[in-house]
């Protein structure tokens, strides 16, 4: 074993760490705002689809962009039954799942070989190389979003409305906020950086679609942003711990001693396991919107 | 907004805000006219105050004039000039600033940010800064001493709202509303009232609301009482009495006189002995508590509130565990047993905190009424519910204490004012004529008539032989039901004297000094 062993775990680490701090940041404006998104695997799943279709047709950057704009649109049309139509969070969640869960299976019929499609070559994502291994630039901005997103939610008055209308709006609603479309605008935004998210595990990462490729990373994302109790900066580490873990266990499900004594999906499922452990770990200290959940009417 | 310091041309007497006409109603959720036809102004340089009982209509008409509600019909007119309100914003654009009475405030934020947060200023800006000084400059000026820099949740009641009326007092308005403002701070009322004379004398226009008609005659220049969303009349505060205003806010009737016989029986309902009770999260721990009720007996706890009193209702409710000692109810040891087993000995409990505990605030008002009855006949069999029965029940339960509800099966509890939800509790815990009943501030947030009402009630329950555990910090109150007074201090029984020979001053030194002895 040598230094660039270290290196290259590392940087798998970080490239698995990827989705999830993207995704939860996303999640963590709209959690902040008090919209609970259980959509987020679903929207991960589609927009790895039209991320992917999108990067085909005009390369990776046009790629990222559909990806992104999927997200925007899905969190839109989520936003709107929660807040001026007042429906239930959960229910709209659910359906974003089932819906993406659905569509993806049914393109990947059409598209070469059924099940599995995946992403020329030519539109994928150019990776910057180093001596130790080559970085995708979304790994710069997993890193970079959560900063920022930490700054606008406690250092800026939209950061003061965006959590006024998930703590208590009528208090917002009397200041002059307005409340749904502050709600709206939140959700959509986290949704769009999940279409990001996604649009990078089909065509930067695995570089193909399946219907299984979002893994269980949009409910890993979810539950990392309850682990961070709404801090941007512990959804980075949360992030990361489980893109360690990921990538650990790939490793050591390749072993050829291991691979003769325990099955590989065994060894996969560690990673879900420990970040489920240290968000149970920590969830009792971390407090919530007041509001979260809860559609607001004036009168 | 004008700024009063640049010279406003304003003067003393000007008709600042008025309402003409005004009507509200909720179409789905009341049948009737929730404000009918109401006229009000309100003038520079006076406290006009708004008098009326629960559901008379006092916090919508304010949130009308504010903007935060529109108006079904009527006019709102500005210094002369008739204008549309379609949110609070526009009401501060128009100098009209509101202090709610649940207050608008972000709790985990701090002053300032709560003050930011009300800025028209960019979004991506942060004037923490500006805001923290100009903070300091108001609450210097109106003597309000608010800190910009501590976080809601941290203060008290009474701070709580200084800082609701310095944020309202940062858009500069010329027309301050403030929703029953004193009934959060019974012990910082002065401090408040002092600093809106201070106002007044300065220019303002405020409309104060309350339901108290001494708080109404001590602050008001001008009184309009209001009933059932009717305007009954304004009053110069100087030419009119408490006797006029009582009649303007309930209609005709006689005060009643409360008779009380001399207690009926010997035998001993609850006894309580030498009980003690560990504190949890800084309440006070109870110790050495011993004390009987025998049937038809009221025993009155007084004193202030988090010496122990309410812990030791939770105990005998079976809601918190006790270390050492007994509870016997009826003769048989209830120490430790469930609050169920506790309710089915016949112990009925009015509790302290009536939206969280007394009622389930989400689920319907017919729902919270068979909370405890639900399971028995008439109101389910073979565990389906009996509906038309349960209406029935709720319907007279309602009726019984005038609690103003419109549909019993979709109205959630949580839109209910405090005082009809203690209403509906009071129903509730009273009409199975329990053998004990343990009634934690029963009259709180109630208005006079109501208040009225409960005592006679339980002076019937008492001549029936229902024994009462009664806290309250209402000495009034105290003294008018008890047959004997405890006072307790510090989780511990100080003494327990005979209600019929107390004198006021004797138990006022009691709560004063802890100790029984001059």
């Amino acid at each position: 074993m040598n230094i660039n062993f270290f290196w290259g775990i590392f940087i798998g680490s970080l490239h698995a760490m990827v989705p999830i701090t993207i995704t939860g940041t996303g999640e963590t404006i709209g959690e902040s705002a008090g919209l609970f998104n259980i959509g987020l695997e679903g929207i991960l799943l589609l927009s790895a689809m039209t991320g992917a279709l999108g990067a085909e047709a005009g390369g990776a950057l046009v790629g990222l962009i559909v990806g992104a704009a999927t997200g925007f649109t899905i969190g839109l049309v989520f936003g709107l039954i929660c807040t001026y139509f007042r429906g239930v969070q959960l229910i709209g969640g659910v359906g974003i799942n089932l819906f993406s869960a659905g569509m993806v299976a049914f393109w990947l019929i059409h598209l070469g070989v059924p099940g599995h499609h995946a992403v020329a070559e030519e539109s994928r994502m150019v990776d910057i190389s180093t001596p130790y291994g080559s970085l995708s630039p979304l790994i710069f901005v997993a890193i970079a979003l959560p900063i920022i997103v930490y700054f606008i939610l406690f250092r800026t008055r939209l950061g003061l409305k965006i959590r006024a209308v998930g703590e208590n709006p009528q208090a917002a609603d009397v200041a002059g906020i307005k409340v749904n479309l502050t709600r709206l605008f939140s959700t959509a935004v986290g949704a769009s950086l999940t279409g990001l998210a996604g649009a990078y595990i089909s065509i930067d990462w695995i570089g193909s679609v399946t219907k299984e490729i979002s893994a269980g990373r949009g409910f890993i994302a979810l539950a990392t942003v309850v682990f961070s109790g709404l801090n941007p900066l512990l959804v980075l580490l949360g992030g990361f711990i489980f893109g360690f873990f990921d990538n650990l266990a790939v490793w050591i499900a390749t072993m050829p001693a291991v691979q003769k004594v325990v099955p590989w999906q065994f060894v996969a499922m560690a990673p879900y396991v420990v970040t489920l452990l240290i968000v149970a770990g920590v969830i009792g200290r971390v407090r919530f919107p007041a509001a979260m959940g809860i559609p607001y009417e004036r009168e | 907004m004008v700024r009063r310091e640049s010279g406003s041309n304003t003067r003393v007497g000007d008709v600042l805000l008025e309402g003409k006409g005004i009507c509200k109603d909720f179409p789905g959720v009341w049948k009737h006219l929730i404000l009918n036809h109401i006229d009000i102004d309100i003038r520079a340089g006076e406290i006009h105050t708004l008098l009326g009982e629960n559901g008379a209509g006092k916090t919508v008409i304010a949130n009308c004039l504010s903007g935060f509600y529109s108006i079904t019909d009527g006019q709102i007119l500005v210094k002369g000039k008739p204008v549309t309100l379609r949110s609070p914003k526009d009401g501060i654009q128009h100098g009209i600033g509101m202090v709610h009475q649940e207050l608008a405030l972000v709790k985990p934020f701090t002053v300032a940010q709560n003050i930011a947060l009300g800025l028209s200023v960019s979004d991506f800006s942060y004037p923490i800064q500006e805001v923290r000084e100009r903070v300091k400059a108001l609450s210097d000026k109106y003597k309000l001493y608010v800190d910009p820099d501590s976080r809601v949740e941290d203060l008290s009641a009474g701070e709580q709202q200084r800082a609701e009326i310095v944020k309202v007092l940062y858009h500069e308005p010329e027309i301050l509303i403030l929703d029953e403002p004193t009934s959060l701070i019974s012990t910082d009322a002065e401090h408040l009232i002092t600093a809106l004379e201070h106002m007044a004398g300065m220019g303002y226009a405020i409309l104060f609301i309350t339901h108290k008609i001494e708080e109404a005659l001590q602050v008001g220049d001008r009184i309009t009482v209001l009933r059932l969303g009717k305007n009954m009349g304004t009053k110069d505060s100087s030419r009119t009495d408490k006797n006029e205003l009582v009649r303007l806010m309930f209609g005709e009737h006689t005060p009643v006189h409360l008779e009380r016989k001399p207690v009926k029986s010997d035998s001993i309902f609850l006894e309580v002995k030498d009980l003690d009770a560990p504190s949890t999260n800084g309440e006070p721990s109870l110790r050495d508590i011993s004390f009987t009720i025998r049937e038809g007996e009221i025993l009155g706890f007084a004193g202030i509130s988090g010496n122990g009193q309410s812990e030791l209702a939770e105990v005998v409710a079976g809601l918190r565990k006790v270390a050492v000692g007994h509870v016997y109810i009826g003769g048989e040891d209830f120490t430790n047993r469930s609050p169920g087993e506790i309710i089915w000995a016949g112990v009925a409990h009015i509790p302290e905190k009536r939206r969280e505990m007394g009622v389930i605030e989400p689920m319907t008002v017919a729902e919270n009424v068979v909370l405890k009855d639900v399971h028995v006949a008439p109101f389910s069999k073979n565990s389906f519910l009996n509906i038309p029965q349960i209406t029935q029940h709720t319907e007279d339960i309602v009726a019984k204490f005038g609690a103003l509800v419109s549909d019993l099966w979709k109205t959630e509890t949580r839109i209910l004012s405090g005082g009809n939800i203690q209403r509906l509790i009071l129903s509730r815990e009273t009409w199975r004529k329990p053998k004990l009943i343990i009634a934690v501030y029963p009259t709180q947030g109630l208005d006079a008539k109501a208040i009225e009402f409960t005592w006679q009630l339980f002076m019937e329950l008492r001549e029936h032989g229902t024994a009462f555990l009664l806290v309250s910090e209402d000495l009034d109150e105290i003294m008018a039901l008890s047959d004997r007074i405890a006072v307790m201090s510090r989780g511990e029984l100080v003494n327990i004297i005979d209600g019929a020979q107390a004198k006021r001053e004797e138990i006022g030194l009691m709560i004063a000094t802890g100790s029984s002895r001059q």
